[in-house]
């Protein structure tokens, strides 16, 4: 078992390792580098090449690469070239306002989905399982900006219960905030649960048909035992990891549902820095996302080790 | 995993499309939201697509504001590190109307009209100009308007440190040591270059006055003498305006305006259309949205009227474009009629390749006739008979795509091959424009005459974007500046744009009127060039 660890969290290290490089290397790679970006149609050469000197672009790529990762680990991102603040504090406020979405998100849209997807498995075949698998693949055809188009249309429009756009800046209170979170959770939380609720269904209708399950049934116990008890352990498990890779989406797909909503998060951060060419929030965004994804699937690999005995006790690997 | 491909879809959802927006129009509405956030609110507003002959209104609300009120404002961030500083390139647009006042303004017939200055005259040669100033104007602070804080202003603009985007307009004419202020309220502007229209530049946006010695702390306190003092400001973030009661020209309608920084245009037309916002400003809305924002009960759609004007600039340093008479041809062979009904649905003027708006006094209609015919002969005569470009258009603004391919059409019948090609937006005014032989573009209209033929047009200018330079042409505009007959003045600015028309690089297919979302409440909302009434703009039942 803890070889199986050791080897999962090396694994994930070195993930995050190739993915800060690949990050560097692709900012590197966009065309014209900092300097030109930032002086745009005033770019002298004399201007670029001053530029570039003060920003430390004339030294090796390597040696860059080398400070970038220093600083980092340290949680010093540089600053904005935009801005001229520094970018964790930035980028940690954006991400603070993007955690509230997700919280709310991830509760709704986790807790809802498995709820339905289990009642659709037990159900196979009848109509609360055509209703629910119906409504789900409906949710996960639609975009979420159709969803977030509509909900506004109906909440905010039709009958103005909700705000349709945040109106507040990214310093916005927790307080201020909430009332607009509602509209942005429910649209990524009806397109993420589709996912949820079709695993879970599917996974559900597996292990009541495996001979263990029979088996319980057999001995008499009751539906409701057999089901929290025997089945939804095992079931749980190809789930968690649809939940977890769902997780991790939230990170970049609130992108979208957030320009609609204009909501002071993580995803318009990122789109309004890709349109000033404000790299070293660009790079900070990816590098945070990459943090995000990996320990989400580490978090889904080791939930499901702590829930399938065959791996905590012989230390296999998933899959 | 949700779908990844739809992050990319609705920013780029109407002209991306590659189809002419009357059949992308009838194709949205009839599968519904499939194409993206605008397409849908159209789809879902049965009552506005069913009807297409319903027209979007011309004018915003008639009547009277009352009293009092608070005025929401939408407004597209100009960028995260925005300012007050109304000399900076980043300033926050929106509030500078607000907050300060000009030494002269365009008035609603577009000469240039008293502002802080009460009158102005020039010396016998043009070389010398004399503000007298307003007196009993107070800025907010409490402080009194003088001649020093106008000359302080001039010599913000021009210190290299603010690089402001109208230094290198005044620059070659102002020289920041010598103004004058023989007293308190008289301003002396010595040029070092006749120039009888000088007091035209001081109208640009740029050139709010500040108070003296201001620089540093101007950016975050907006002090100014203009109709609303500062109460709070965030860069690309909320921020609010309330009447200064003690304004010269008297006390705004509204009590306050809240200015809300809304990047995405679809979010902006929804929070006016739930009822959060009273006003879009800078967002010339596409037509669907406009429709569905007209049909609503809340809101309607106002006109700005000419707000900008469309461009296809030739670079005439490239080929086939460095032979006058192709670039002749390319204007005799499409038509400009077509091209408005086609991309605006008529909401504007045909430009008839002349940059100079319709409502300027200065406005000449010196323009040949559409003739496709004479277009093919004179491409023959320069050796281009199958003539073939690329035209690029990107979806940084929803007309481009469909002027481009209205242009593609009508130049097609004079047998030139127009093939359009799409680029990306973010990096359209850095890899396309004035870099492409061929491109689509717009201007914002409100620059006086002789800065517009000066910035745009004038050989060797960083904005020329057609790399045109005629001596004949440049001497003109020299004249001109020279000239102190308004008269003959006038005559020489419309000799001019006869020689843009007949000999320059710009393809201009039309004004547009920009379409602004207001809600039905707001009343006496006048917008012109870069123009805003903030003291007579207000609320019905504030």
């Amino acid at each position: 078992m803890l070889t199986f660890l050791v080897r999962r969290v090396v694994s994930a290290l070195g993930t995050l390792l190739l993915s800060s490089v690949l990050v560097f290397l692709a900012v590197q790679a966009l065309p014209g580098d900092v300097a030109t970006q930032v002086l745009g149609r005033d770019a002298t050469p004399d201007a670029v090449a001053a530029l570039r000197h003060q920003m430390g672009l004339d030294q090796p790529a390597w040696e860059r690469y080398g400070h970038w990762i220093d600083g980092a680990l340290h949680g010093d991102f540089g600053t904005s070239l935009v801005t001229t603040k520094p970018v964790g504090g930035e980028v940690a406020q954006y991400l603070g306002n993007s955690a509230l979405i997700a919280v709310v998100t991830i509760l709704f849209a986790v807790t809802g989905s498995l709820v339905l997807g289990i009642v659709a498995g037990l159900y196979r075949d009848r109509w609360p399982d055509h209703l629910i698998s119906t409504v789900s693949l409906i949710g996960m055809s639609v975009p979420e900006f159709v969803v977030a188009t509509v909900l506004v249309l109906a909440f905010s429009v039709t009958v103005p219960v909700l705000p349709a756009v945040v109106l507040y800046g990214p310093g916005a209170s927790t307080g201020q905030l909430l009332p607009a979170v509602w509209l942005p959770a429910a649209s990524l939380a009806i397109v993420m649960a589709a996912y949820i609720v079709r695993m879970a269904r599917t996974s559900v209708i597996d292990v009541m048909a495996s001979e263990y399950v029979t088996t319980a049934r057999l001995k008499g116990l009751s539906t409701w035992r057999v089901v929290t008890r025997h089945a939804l352990p095992s079931a749980l498990l190809p789930t968690l990891h649809v939940i977890a890779l769902n997780v991790a989406w939230l990170v970049g797909g609130v992108a979208v549902v957030e320009n609609v909503f204009n909501y002071p998060g993580i995803g318009k951060l990122m789109l309004s820095s890709v349109q000033n060419r404000d790299l070293p929030v660009i790079q900070a965004i990816a590098l945070i996302s990459a943090v995000v994804y990996v320990l989400c699937n580490l978090a889904a690999d080791l939930g499901s080790m702590a829930l399938n005995p065959k791996l905590r006790t012989r230390g296999g690997r998933i899959r | 995993m949700p779908p990844f491909t739809s992050e990319t879809s609705h920013r780029t959802a109407p002209a991306a499309a590659g189809l002419p927006r009357r059949s992308l129009l009838t194709t949205a509405a009839a599968i519904g939201g499939a194409l993206g956030g605008s397409a849908l609110l159209s789809g879902c507003s049965g009552a506005a697509s069913a009807s297409p002959t319903r027209a979007v209104p011309t004018r915003g609300p008639a009547g009277r504001p009352d009293r009092g009120g608070t005025l929401r404002i939408a407004r597209p961030p100009a960028s995260d590190a925005e300012t007050l500083d109304p000399a900076s390139a980043l300033s926050a647009y929106e509030y500078l109307g607000a907050l300060y006042n000009r030494l002269v303004r365009i008035g609603p017939d577009g000469t240039v009209a008293p502002d802080l200055a009460e009158s102005w005259e020039p010396d016998a040669k043009a070389t010398t100009w004399t503000f007298r100033l307003r007196r009993g104007v107070t800025f907010h602070d409490g402080r009194a308007f003088t001649s020093a804080d106008a000359a302080y202003t001039l010599r913000h603009i021009l210190d290299t440190a603010t690089a402001s985007p109208q230094a290198p307009v005044l620059t070659p004419l102002v020289d920041p040591k010598r103004l004058r202020t023989p007293d308190a309220h008289t301003l002396v502007v010595p040029l070092k270059s006749p120039h009888a229209e000088f007091p035209s530049l001081l109208t640009h946006y740029n050139c709010y006055v500040v108070p003296d010695g201001s620089a540093r702390s101007i950016g975050r306190t907006g002090i100014g003498t203009g109709p609303f003092r500062l109460e709070s400001f965030a860069a690309a973030g909320p921020g609010r305006v309330t009447a200064y009661p003690d304004h010269w020209a008297g006390r705004p309608v509204l009590d306050a305006i809240d200015f809300y920084s809304v990047a995405d245009m679809q979010a902006r037309s929804n929070a006016l259309l739930a009822g959060q916002v009273d006003l879009l400003s800078q967002t010339n809305l596409d037509f669907a949205t406009a429709r569905v924002i007209a049909a609503s009960d809340r809101a309607t759609i106002a006109r700005a009227e000419n707000a900008q004007w469309y461009v296809l600039p030739m670079l005439t340093t490239e080929k086939p474009f460095t032979d006058v008479r192709v670039r002749q041809a390319m204007k005799l062979a499409y038509d400009p009629e077509h091209i408005l009904k086609a991309a605006l649905q008529g909401a504007g003027t045909a430009g008839w390749d002349n940059p100079v708006p319709p409502n300027d006094p200065a406005h000449t209609a010196a323009h040949p006739a559409h003739d496709p015919e004479q277009a093919r002969h004179l491409l023959k005569k320069a050796g281009y008979e199958r003539l073939a470009v690329d035209l690029y258009t990107s979806s940084y603004d929803p007309i481009f795509t469909p002027m481009a391919l209205a242009y593609q059409e009508s130049a097609g019948r004079a047998g030139i091959r127009i093939r359009v090609k799409t680029a990306a937006a973010d990096s359209y005014y850095t890899q396309i424009w004035m870099k492409k032989p061929l491109m689509a573009t717009y201007w914002y209209t409100g620059r006086p005459v002789d800065q517009l033929l000066n910035q745009v047009f004038r050989g060797g200018s960083s904005y020329n974007e057609t790399a045109w330079a005629d001596k004949e042409f440049d001497a003109l505009l020299d004249r001109a500046r020279r000239e102190t007959d308004a008269g003959r003045r006038r005559e020489l600015y419309g000799q001019a744009q006869a020689l843009v028309i007949e000999r320059g690089g710009a393809i201009t297919p039309m004004f547009a009127d920009r379409l602004v979302g207001i809600s039905r409440k707001v009343r006496g909302y006048a917008e012109h060039g870069f123009e805003f009434d903030y003291l007579r703009i207000g609320l019905k039942g504030a």
